[in-house]
């Protein structure tokens, strides 16, 4: 498809981003929406720090002790099972004078957090329970079974939501509601049983890009055709450039020749139970604001966390989920890896082609949304109103 | 003797610190381990001051918070350092609900620069 309308002459300033530039173009995000620090800080503020964020996975932490520490917003946070097994969550700094308490990025059999500045001790449950040299004019009394002696202190607390599909979410202590609102069919969740199965490969990528871009770029396909040659082997409508998302419920389907979602299309690994006849050879994907996307396919499941590091840089982790049985017969995974790890590489070359020329001042005002791209315009609008 | 708390002050799994004039000057450490039987000892390691009540409490033997030096609640005995010295062990007494206490009469095991405190 080429661009052969004229793009007519408007008052760019008057424009919005979403607003109809003619009867195909919308308008995008300005350049400096990926780039801004003030505007990156509100998004952290309203958005990451104040939504639901998925943390984890449940499964992540089996017992009590197991601890990771994971990045909300702009907060270390560690997350946590007490001795009971509950989940607990915590900010990740002493409230002595603000060191990080735990700089270790997962691990088990944890009694409690000992600050490396002074040895101000934390139990599980987040309160301080030994620090030297305590002051006696700090004496404190408080009910219950341990009095405390010592300046009463906890390390603050997160609320903490273990949600269906048994994906552990953090909510910073914002009071803004954090819809969970996505594009996609959500049902395909249900489905295939996510919450059954298990991690087979973790990648994690440094994106040297907005994390919009990369929102965005999940949501359209417009570009498969162009950057994606094995996805659209395997997948042959993307070639036509509407997203799985574009029309809500819409799985696209394996290519004749195709047998799983593999590179060059061999057989995948045998199909998740729960999974329709519907569904079989057929892909679907989910974004789940603010910082998940969903992608199902007969026999796994991939799926990605965005942490926004900077305005031009995105930590996304991305998991490739099968049967226990499959993970646990040592299976090699690489061809069924290997596709969808080449379409990250190759979205995510593209976001930073965007990302590298946000702030040219023949982008100030942005760019054009196409047709099977206006869907982003609700996304974009969402993310402007966010901050407000 | 001296009255430390109600039977069911405590849960398996839980301590508590007794720190008033009944303990003549050192805080004690009440503790009801996993299969519901009672011990106390003071409550202040002997290697610096940290309070035992709010260590690691698993089988018989309670981890100090600061330095995971650990003290046998029967005898007091310490496994590691940086502890050197053993904390002292007081007599538990149950009778009805009450728990009760028999002071050791032995001198405490307190860590450097802490002295029983005097009423005053």
């Amino acid at each position: 498809m080429t661009l052969t309308e004229h793009v007519p002459q408007v008052d760019t300033l008057a424009l919005e981003p979403g607003d109809q530039i003619s009867e195909s173009l919308v308008r995008t995000l300005p350049g400096s929406a990926h780039s801004s620090s003030e505007v990156f800080a509100a998004e952290q503020e309203h958005i990451f720090e104040t939504m639901w964020v998925r943390a984890l996975r449940a499964s992540e932490l089996p017992g009590p002790g197991d601890f990771r520490t994971v990045q909300v917003g702009r907060e270390g946070i560690i997350v946590s099972r007490d001795r009971k097994g509950r989940l607990r969550a915590f900010f990740n700094l002493c409230r002595h004078r603000g060191a990080r308490v735990c700089s270790e990025g997962s691990g088990s059999g944890r009694r409690s957090s000992q600050c490396g500045h002074h040895a101000w001790t934390y139990d599980l449950d987040g309160r301080l329970i030994a620090a030297p040299n305590p002051h006696e004019d700090a004496r404190h009394r408080s009910g219950g079974v341990r009095p405390a002696r010592r300046p009463r202190a906890r390390v603050a607390g997160l609320r903490l939501d273990l949600r269906r599909r048994r994906r552990t979410l953090v909510r910073g202590d914002g009071d803004g509601c954090g819809a969970l609102s996505r594009l996609g069919d959500v049902e395909s969740i249900e489905h295939h049983g996510v919450e059954t199965l298990q991690v087979g490969q973790r990648i994690t990528y440094d994106v040297k890009a907005n994390g919009k871009l990369i929102v965005e770029n999940f949501m359209e396909c417009y570009h498969c055709a162009t950057i994606h040659p094995e996805l659209t082997e395997v997948l042959p409508e993307f070639a036509d450039g509407l997203a799985a998302q574009y029309v809500v419920g819409h799985g696209a389907e394996f290519g004749e020749d195709v047998q799983g979602f593999t590179v060059d299309g061999p057989e995948g690994l045998g199909r998740i139970p729960g999974v329709t006849d519907d569904q079989d050879r057929r892909y679907f994907a989910v974004t789940i604001r603010p910082n998940v996307f969903v992608n199902l396919v007969p026999d796994h499941v991939i799926f990605h966390r965005t942490y926004p590091m900077g305005p031009d840089r995105t930590i996304v982790e991305c998991d490739w989920l099968y049967l226990p049985e499959v993970v646990a017969s040592g299976t090699d995974l690489t061809k069924s890896v290997k596709l969808f790890d080449l379409v990250n590489r190759q979205d995510f070359e593209a976001c930073e082609m965007c990302q590298a020329a946000t702030d040219s001042k023949k982008y100030a005002d942005g760019g054009v949304l196409v047709s099977s791209e206006h869907h982003i315009a609700e996304f974009q609008s969402w993310a402007t109103a966010a901050i407000a | 003797m001296i009255v430390a708390c109600r039977r069911d002050a405590l849960e398996p799994g839980e301590a508590l610190r007794l720190d008033g004039p009944e303990t003549q000057g050192v805080p004690i450490a009440l503790f009801r381990t996993d299969d519901g039987e009672f011990f106390a000892i003071d409550d202040t390691c002997t290697h610096q001051d940290a309070s035992l009540a709010d260590g690691w409490l698993e089988d018989c033997a309670v981890e100090c918070p600061l330095h995971a030096s650990r003290f046998d609640l029967r005898t007091g005995a310490v496994d590691a350092p940086p502890a050197k010295r053993p904390v002292r062990t007081h007599e538990v007494v149950l009778d009805g609900d009450t728990v009760f206490l028999v002071l050791s009469t032995d001198q405490p095991n307190l860590p450097p620069g802490i002295a029983p405190a005097t009423t005053a």
